[in-house]
């Protein structure tokens, strides 16, 4: 009786993967998911925004220039009588692809290349680590500056500019989790079970380092985001029409003391926007860290 | 009988900031087909290099292997390349850990882990690889297969860590198996179990088992033969039956003056070794167990000893016992 009620017990325990632990983790973090959510509601309002609004983010109406928040405008209008609403939510379709591209072209970039430099080890290892450190110490804005005025104005090319500064501390980050993860005890026992240096690298190494990855990927997101809203407010981020917020906080600026509304809302999308990643970026790194398992 | 593995004079040296730690120091054994053998020493003495030696897994750049040939099935390991030195690893010659909590990989599952080496050597599809794995931990004696190769590897006790590592070690049925103190983290009901299957399978598949232990215990009911080491030297061998009840090397002696025995009175005091074993990087001149010899003459400071052999297939490595003198030994016994 005793056996069988234990092969039961054995039978119907809940199968828990690494990563489904972390997701039950991370939902027990109310910060976490109130960022989340916000995070999923801004993505929804960009990708739908045609719908939520009736108004285009380029429809100009001089009758109504300037106005404070009405009913048929939430957040009032701006200088060329635009619907900051609309403009708002259509600005958020900007800095979302700002924040999820340019992260993707620093994981295509950072990640491979940390990976070989710690795996190679030796002189390639103190090559692309010098490389790494060069770029480290270049200052981003002057070099996104010259990437700007090589490769063209096209938003594309804003998200690549950033992107091409940003992945060198993600290459650091996987170069030192590789480093580290390369002496333990499964490494040698791949090797001694006759795997390959690339599979290793590939199957054992990298997995292990994705972790602290995916949280430092979550918090340069809303580092990218202010990178471009600078870039606009400095006038050589995202070009107008295209509505952008760091540009809409730039109009705004100017007219801080008469329309103060013009500058707040967009003011305070961005640093929701910013709040709610790292949140997420907090929650994703309790989550992942078994230490702190409870 | 035929020789299967045949270490000659290897030498691993450690080149460390304080100097040269000499691991493995000349070390020669032979491993028959099918046979078990079991090397024997305290931590750092050097077994667990010796071993990684041979597979050619001991971490660079410190580590390096200085002499020696490692002849298996006749050809020599250390002269292969690296590609063909990895298809030898897990498909001729496989190693069991012994640590399972960190030699598993926590982010993939058992069945994954199991089917790798199988990937790498037979070429098989991961849907096949999984297929063999449940026969694999079926045979390990694992419960419910089918379903547990999907676990990871926290979700699995000690005792079937191992297991699961000893499913991996035979996954390629090699000729050779390496057993890295393989039970040194498990109670002693589990370490019997590990053991018997180990024993099982070697004996089943006709695999070669290199044993490294310090427990002596293990020894004489698992191994043909025995090689004791000490500071990376082999100090004394022969069979498992002449090197228990007739040591020739007081290291021997007092390795097996540690151990409780059931063949003794109770009341027998459990004799410890004196002192510590040697700094690997500034050996004495002589005997490097002289200092803690309570036997030692005088040559023993000034001469290092030959392993010799003093009756048929036993060998040790002290002036005393090759002089005829053993004053360990009971009288007339």
């Amino acid at each position: 009786m005793a056996i069988t009620s234990e092969v039961q017990a054995i039978s119907v325990r809940p199968h828990h993967t690494l990563w489904g632990d972390a997701i039950i983790r991370l939902r027990r973090n109310y910060f976490a998911m109130g960022g989340l959510a916000f995070i999923i509601l801004l993505s929804l309002a960009a990708i739908f925004a045609p719908v939520i609004t009736q108004y285009t983010f380029a429809e100009q109406n001089l009758d109504e220039i300037l106005e404070g928040p009405s009913w048929d405008h939430w957040m009032g209008t701006d200088q060329l009588g635009r619907d900051t609403f609309a403009r708002l939510i259509y600005g958020a379709r900007t800095s979302l692809a700002v924040g999820i591209f340019t992260q993707l072209i620093v994981i295509c970039i950072g990640l491979p290349i940390g990976a070989i430099s710690a795996y190679a080890g030796g002189k390639t290892d103190n090559y692309i680590m010098r490389f790494v450190d060069v770029m480290y110490a270049f200052p981003d804005i002057l070099l996104i500056i010259l990437l700007r005025s090589v490769l063209g104005g096209s938003i594309y090319m804003i998200f690549l500019a950033i992107g091409l500064v940003s992945w060198v501390n993600v290459s650091r980050l996987v170069r030192g989790q590789i480093m580290n993860l390369k002496s333990r005890d499964y490494v040698s026992a791949a090797r001694a079970m006759g795997g390959m240096g690339r599979y290793i690298t590939w199957r054992h190494l990298l997995p292990n380092s994705l972790g602290p990855v995916i949280v430092s990927v979550t918090f340069n997101i809303p580092r990218a985001i202010f990178t471009e809203a600078a870039l606009s407010y400095i006038g050589i981020g995202v070009q107008p029409p295209t509505p952008s917020w760091g540009a809409m906080i730039q109009d705004g600026f100017n007219l801080i003391f008469s329309k103060p509304y013009m500058l707040l809302f967009p003011a305070i999308a961005l640093a929701l926007l910013m709040l709610a990643f790292t949140f997420l970026g907090d929650g994703l790194r309790d989550a992942l860290d078994p230490k702190l398992r409870r | 009988m035929t020789t299967l593995l045949e270490v000659r004079n290897l030498t691993t040296y450690f080149h460390t900031q304080d100097g040269v730690v000499k691991a493995v120091d000349g070390v020669s054994y032979d491993v028959n087909r099918g046979e078990t053998i079991a090397l024997v020493g305290e931590s750092g003495c050097g077994k667990t290099v010796s071993a990684l030696s041979i597979l050619r897994l001991v971490a660079e750049p410190a580590g390096r292997i200085m002499t020696g040939e490692v002849l298996f099935d006749g050809i020599d390991l250390l002269k292969l390349s690296t590609e063909e030195m990895r298809k030898m690893r897990g498909a001729k010659i496989s190693i069991i850990f012994q640590e399972p909590l960190t030699s598993l990989n926590p982010v993939l599952t058992i069945g994954k882990q199991i089917s790798e080496g199988l990937e790498f050597h037979k070429g098989i599809s991961s849907s096949d690889g999984i297929q063999e794995a449940i026969h694999l931990l079926k045979m390990v004696g694992i419960p419910h297969p089918e379903r547990r190769i999907y676990d990871y590897p926290h979700q699995f006790s000690g005792g079937m860590r191992q297991r699961a590592m000893i499913a991996i070690a035979i996954a390629c049925q090699p000729q050779l198996i390496i057993a890295d103190e393989p039970t040194t983290v498990v109670d002693v009901t589990i370490q019997a179990q590990l053991l018997e299957l180990i024993k099982n399978i070697t004996r089943e598949f006709g695999t070669a088992l290199i044993l490294i232990t310090h427990n002596l215990g293990i020894v004489a009911r698992y191994a043909n033969r025995v090689f004791v080491m000490y500071a990376g030297k082999i100090v004394e061998h022969g069979t498992a039956h002449d090197v228990y009840h007739n040591p020739y090397h007081p290291y021997t002696v007092g390795l097996l003056a540690s151990v409780p025995r059931l063949d003794e009175p109770q009341k027998t005091r459990l004799l410890p070794i004196e002192g510590q074993p040697p700094d690997l990087i500034a050996l004495p001149i002589g005997c490097s167990f002289q200092p803690r010899c309570m036997y030692a003459v005088p040559r023993c400071q000034k001469e290092k000893p030959l392993l010799l052999d003093i009756s048929p297939n036993h060998y040790a490595a002290c002036w005393l016992s090759q002089n005829g003198i053993r004053p360990w030994q009971k009288k007339s016994s």
